[in-house]
Order: C-alpha cells, then sequence, then structure tokens
C-alpha cells in the first residue's frame, strides 16, 4: 500500500509544500510565542527533516522571532506554516496547513505555562456546524461555500 | 462607564490595535479558519468595527471569499482578524491580544462539521513547560525579537525579519 504523500499550503494556494518522509513528535505549543505568532491559543506542530520537505509553489516569507529560530508564513494570505530552529536538521510544519490535518495526531503539549486555564473546557461547549448558521439565513454560508478563494486541500497545477 | 481597552497586535508589532469593547468569544473549527490560521481551529472574539482602533502599521488582506476578508500582519503573517463585508463586526484573532489570558473565554464553538476527531483528547496529552523543555540560555535566546505583550513608543524595529 502506498500511503498518501503528505501536502499541505497556506490558505491561498500561494504557497504550496510536500514532505517525502515522515511526520514525527505531533504536538501542540501554548507557549506565548506560538500564541502570539498564530493569533491563536496554541500552535499544533510536526516534524519534517529539511532534507524531505519541498517547496511546490511559490516561496514562503519569514519572520526572526528570536536568534536561533524563524517562522515562515505566506506573504500574501498570512497563514502560519513553519516554525524553524535554523541550527537543527529538521523543521516544524503546522498541522492546520496540512491538507489533511485528520491524518496526524498531536501526542504531547508543550509551553504549559501559557495554557489557557480554560483550554480543556473547549471540549465541552455548545456548538454549531457551519451549516446551522445561527445568524441567518444559510444563503451566505451557500454563497462561500460555492466562491472561496481557499485552495482545494490537493495540489492543483494551476491556481488560481 | 467604562474606560476599560484591550491592546494586541502582531508577533513583530508592525501591526498594533486597540479594542475599545468586547462582544463574544468563541472557537471556530472550520475548515477556512483551520488552513488560514495553520491550526486545528481559530480561537476569535468579536469587536465592533467602530471600537477597533488601528494603532500602527496597516493589516494586509486576503479575501477568502467574495465577501470575507481576512487580515494579517505582511512582515510576520500573524492572523488578526476577519470581517464580513456588511456586518461591521471584527472576529478578532484572540491569541494576538497582549493580555490574551484576561479575555472572556469562548462560550461557543463552530464549525464544528470540520472538528478535528483527536481535538477533545489535546488538553489531556502530556505536557511540559517551556522551561522545562529548554535550557535557560536557550529562553534568553528564544525571547529576543517578539514584540512586547504592550505598546510601545518607538515604531517597527526595521532589520529584524530575515531575508532569508
Amino acid at each position: 500500500m502506498t500511503p498518501r504523500r503528505i501536502t499541505g499550503g497556506c490558505q491561498c494556494g500561494a504557497v504550496r509544500y510536500r514532505v517525502d518522509g515522515a511526520l514525527t513528535f505531533a504536538h501542540i505549543c501554548h507557549c506565548r510565542m506560538c500564541q502570539k505568532a498564530s493569533g491563536n491559543y496554541f500552535m499544533a506542530l510536526a516534524n519534517v527533516q529539511k532534507s524531505e520537505f519541498v517547496v511546490t509553489r511559490g516561496e514562503i516569507a519569514w519572520f526572526r522571532s528570536s536568534e536561533p529560530v524563524r517562522r515562515g508564513f505566506c506573504r500574501d494570505c498570512g497563514t502560519p506554516l513553519i516554525f524553524e530552529t535554523m541550527a537543527m536538521k529538521h523543521l516544524n510544519v503546522t498541522l492546520g496547513s496540512l491538507d489533511d490535518p485528520v491524518a496526524v495526531r498531536p501526542e504531547l503539549q508543550f509551553g504549559l505555562e501559557a495554557r489557557m486555564p480554560w483550554f480543556s473546557a473547549l471540549d465541552h461547549l455548545p456548538g454549531a456546524a457551519t451549516d446551522d448558521d445561527p445568524d441567518g439565513d444559510g444563503v451566505r454560508i451557500a454563497e462561500v461555500r460555492a466562491t472561496n478563494r481557499q485552495h482545494p486541500d490537493h495540489d492543483t497545477e494551476t491556481w488560481p | 462607564m467604562n474606560a476599560r481597552s484591550w491592546s494586541g497586535g502582531c508577533q513583530c508589532g508592525a501591526v498594533r490595535f486597540r479594542a475599545h469593547s468586547l462582544g463574544h468569544a468563541g472557537f471556530c473549527h472550520c475548515r477556512m479558519c483551520q488552513k488560514a490560521f495553520g491550526s486545528p481551529g481559530a480561537a476569535l472574539i468579536s469587536v465592533p468595527v467602530g471600537d477597533l482602533e488601528w494603532t500602527r502599521g496597516t493589516p494586509a488582506e486576503f479575501r477568502s471569499s467574495p465577501i470575507v476578508a481576512r487580515g494579517f500582519c505582511e512582515r510576520c503573517g500573524t492572523p488578526l482578524y476577519m470581517l464580513e463585508d456588511d456586518y461591521p463586526v471584527y472576529d478578532m484573532a484572540m491569541g494576538a491580544f497582549d493580555a490574551a489570558a484576561d479575555l472572556p473565554p469562548p462560550d461557543h464553538v463552530v464549525g464544528v462539521e470540520s472538528k478535528l476527531p483527536w481535538f477533545d483528547y489535546l488538553h489531556a496529552l502530556p505536557a511540559r513547560t517551556t522551561a522545562q523543555d529548554r535550557a535557560p540560555e536557550d529562553l534568553v535566546r528564544l525571547r529576543s525579537l517578539q514584540h512586547p505583550d504592550h505598546d510601545t513608543e518607538d515604531s517597527y524595529p526595521e532589520g529584524s525579519d530575515d531575508g532569508e
């Protein structure tokens, strides 16, 4: 059986990448730097050997968030893509940028000192599917679904 | 009278904002927020457009659909908001606030059709602090270039992004 090729990219599709090896050490990081870099409460990441990571479209933009670390993102849409300690032989890809994020399940948590006290409560909040559209009549959601500019969750010959 | 306001910005500090009111907070699992944030989902809090002041720089926008704009910093990539046309309320990225831990916690979740099957297990995973995981000298170096979690007088420090 041939495993599904691991691919991913940013929301707009200007940057696409491929992983030729395995994703390992999947984890989430709550640290304040990962929070602010992602505008979120944690980042979800997995290790990839640099020799097995290939950018297949576009170019990753970088912010040097500290002396040893740079963070890669898409200059056109902002999607956080990479956390890289430059001296290491591996880098981290963001799990949400994978085309198939379901396949990679985090195993560890880091940055516990900055974890939101209510983090575990997220599991139990009342929820709605996007289609439920509690605030509207569903027209906008149908329109977004039919016309959105998010790159599909697979490689494409040309885009957009 | 409530003069409280909440400052925030991107990681590098090129874009800074101040919210003069806060609405409901929620967590969105939808595939569009996942990909925009590179994450299993996005923690968002609503702020009326009239109550959101951009105090430094200007966010870049990607129109993820014809009726939705997503704002981010083009210097460091931090996702900052989602804004629907004709609906003057920002969904602000909660992690971008300086006092992120002081914001009201999410009280609902949306986009559950895309919720990752392992999401509910995340909080129970083995966990370590950054200090347990990094040598003290590493911690000093690792903190050096992120904008502090408060407004600063100086303008955006030039030359702190890597040209590679």
